[in-house]
């Protein structure tokens, strides 16, 4: 084989797990999709890698975080849904509203952070569980991980909710995303990814239906005090 | 006389005096031995060697007999079970000598000389004729008489002529030798498991910290795996008791209860929750014994017959999780979704612990009828916050510009009324907010309106 064989070829034609720089990369694992197909076509594998750390910075709790997973969620809501550790306590109708059966939801609370990794790892290590989602402040990378390790043992579907702060550490995490808010949807930074670097963030609508749902209505204009605050075009 | 590795060091041999030990080792602990404990430890190895074969008989000079010829398949072997006796025994907090022969007067004698194992016949008698006389308790008597006519080791006593041997030795040393080498067949009164499991272990010392009791309760576990196998019975509920010292006042002993969903009888999940509730103990006094009492039990299930395993574990799997997460985190910190049909947010987001079983329709007759257009927020906030008011507007972080209609919810007025209008609010980093306005507000001078967070949409 002369050189120019060997610069020619395609580097995934010589090994599964080797690309270009410019290019997305293989998943190696089983891919979930997100259902926001913007994001899936930013992805290297097309979805979400299952048995894998996959790191969500949100700059605060409630900015459209459950909405985002809400595809990914409801496609392995056959099996277990573990909230561990969520950040206020999660509203049972709200999840049923986005599609998750109440009766797969797990909600796990812990007093010491030393408890909440545990619990973690077992969710993880049982395997039994369709996906597993834990909000930390403050984990040493040591813990993650071991996380990251666990998690490959088993096809569960594991994402750390972190604050934005956190995109400063290293993560042994392959998919690091940060989201902030945006009007009508959220920008979603790619902090980290198997693939080129991108700097612009990508825009991803979410909740128009949320907030248009009861707009039909026929009712009376409302209250004054609910009218100073409306927008024109949000009052059909 | 026995004596451990440090006494042995220090250049204390058996046959000594005791003044001849502490003076080479002043600070030696001397102890009698023990008849009736030797023989409690034998029958507690015992019993815990039933989960391995249900034919096990106790056999002279401290040596345990265990007929695995049906055994091999189950547990992968020869080797594999000679390694999982080996670490059930050091668990217990035994050392032994194992061996293994086709006749079990061979493997005993093989065990008393700490000879390996033999597989075969053949290897059996190569290994056999090379032990010394003396090993057979019926030969020891003649032990000067075999030493003065050169007869040393099994072959040169075989060769020896039987009813000479017989005339003077007796009838028991032959009967031992055909029996090792397989010409007779023996019988043996196989250790029967009792009708009721209780197991017991003193202490060496007097223990203040809980997770130290972990190896005392494996010891009583393991005891009653083997019970439990022997009997063809799964437990549903143990109980630990910590016996306490008897101090100035007598104290009760603790319990720790483990109640499983799924009957065991394997000691590995048994071990997993005992340690975790063991990790949470605070004892109140040091425990100098501990008991072990199976509560509730069951027939062993049969294995399932599915051909191919569940995607991402059996049902097992996932109540074991559930189990390992209560005994850690405790019962109210593993929650599972209660629907209850109300108006009031607070009250319709009720969580209960897992273990409480809720049917799949008592669930659907809860829930709101159309689930989908209520809009709810993901997170829905312990406790109202109270909102700053700027310009008019409320404020939390930034002025938050109202973007829905209301919805008005009124209801409780039999407990806690409740009298709110509901808006999703934006701020001005566009995240949403579920906030609400309290229609009635105190008395006339202070009628401005109070606004409360109540959620976040995630």
């Amino acid at each position: 084989m002369t050189r120019s064989d060997f610069t020619s070829a395609a580097p995934e034609s010589l090994h599964p797990s080797l690309w270009r720089a410019s290019q997305l990369a293989h998943a190696n694992t089983r891919c979930v999709d997100t259902g926001h197909a913007t994001l899936s076509s930013q992805l290297p594998g097309g979805g979400w890698p299952s048995g894998t750390l996959i790191d969500l910075l949100v700059q605060q709790p409630g900015i459209g975080e459950m909405r985002l997973l809400r595809p990914a969620l409801s496609a392995c809501a056959a099996r277990r849904i573990v909230l561990l550790q969520p950040p206020h306590p999660p509203q049972a109708l709200a999840m049923a509203a986005l599609g998750l059966d109440p009766a797969q939801l797990l909600w796990l609370r812990s007093t010491r952070s030393a408890d909440a990794l545990w619990a973690a790892e077992q969710v993880l290590r049982s395997g039994s569980c369709g996906a597993l989602l834990f909000w930390a402040n403050h984990v040493r990378s040591d813990s993650l991980r071991r996380l990251h390790l666990a998690a490959q043992g088993g096809e569960t579907l594991f994402f750390m909710l972190r604050p934005l702060a956190a995109a400063q550490d290293a993560s042994p995490a392959p998919l690091r995303l940060a989201l902030r808010p945006a009007a009508g949807g959220l920008h979603v930074d790619f902090v980290k990814r198997r693939g080129p670097l991108r700097e612009a963030p990508l825009f991803l609508p979410l909740g128009s239906s949320l907030l248009q749902r009861h707009a039909p209505l026929d009712r009376p204009v409302p209250a004054p005090v609910t009218a100073r605050g409306l927008q024109p075009s949000l009052a059909h | 006389m026995a004596l451990s590795p440090a006494a042995h060091a220090a250049g204390v041999q058996s046959g000594m005096r005791r003044g001849g030990v502490l003076m080479l080792m002043p600070e030696a602990r001397i102890l009698e031995r023990s008849h009736a404990r030797e023989a409690e430890a034998l029958q507690a190895v015992a019993l815990a060697m039933l989960q391995y074969t249900p034919q096990v008989a106790l056999a002279e000079e401290a040596t345990l007999l265990l007929d695995i010829g049906a055994s091999l398949r189950l547990f992968g072997g020869i080797r594999r079970l000679c390694a999982l006796v080996r670490a059930n025994l050091q668990a217990l907090g035994f050392t032994a000598c194992i061996a293994c022969a086709p006749t079990a007067r061979g493997a005993w004698l093989l065990a008393r000389r700490n000879a390996g194992r033999a597989v075969r016949m053949a290897s059996l008698v190569r290994r056999l004729d090379r032990l010394p006389v003396s090993l057979l308790p019926p030969a020891r008597p003649f032990a000067a008489w075999f030493d003065g006519i050169g007869c040393r080791r099994f072959d040169e006593l075989q060769r020896l002529p039987r009813p000479g041997l017989q005339r003077r030795c007796g009838r028991a040393l032959l009967d031992m030798l055909d029996a090792a080498y397989g010409i007779e067949s023996e019988m043996f009164r196989w250790v029967q498991a009792p009708e009721h499991f209780r197991a017991r272990l003193e202490l060496f010392d007097r223990i203040e910290q809980a997770d130290l009791l972990l190896a005392g309760a494996h010891h009583l576990v393991l005891q009653m795996t083997g019970w439990l196998c022997a009997r063809q019975l799964a437990v549903e509920r143990i109980e630990l008791l910590l016996e306490h010292e008897r101090g100035r006042v007598a104290r009760p002993p603790t319990p720790i209860e483990v109640a499983l969903a799924e009957p065991t009888w394997r000691d590995e999940h048994l071990m997993r929750l005992l340690r975790e509730r063991l990790g949470k103990l605070v004892l109140e006094a040091p425990v100098i014994g501990i008991r072990l009492e199976a509560r509730k039990l069951q027939a062993m299930a049969p294995p399932t017959d599915s051909l191919f395993p569940d995607p991402g574990g059996s049902e097992e799997d996932r109540v074991r999780m559930i189990e390992l997460l209560v005994a850690r985190l405790g019962a109210d910190n593993v929650l599972q979704f209660l629907p209850y049909a109300d108006y009031r947010p607070e009250v319709a987001n009720a969580w209960v612990p897992v273990q409480h079983a809720i049917t799949p329709s008592a669930r659907a007759a809860q829930m709101p009828p159309d689930v989908g257009s209520l809009p709810r927020p993901s997170w829905l906030l312990a406790k109202p916050i109270a909102l700053l008011m700027r310009d008019h507007r409320p404020f939390y972080g930034s002025p938050l510009r109202v973007a829905s209609n209301p919805e008005r919810i009124e209801a409780g007025w039999w407990s806690q009324t409740q009298t709110r209008d509901y808006f999703i609010a934006e701020g001005r980093d566009h995240a949403l907010y579920w906030i609400y306005r309290e229609r009635i507000n105190g008395s006339g001078e202070d009628a401005t309106p109070r606004w409360f967070l109540h959620g976040l949409f995630g």
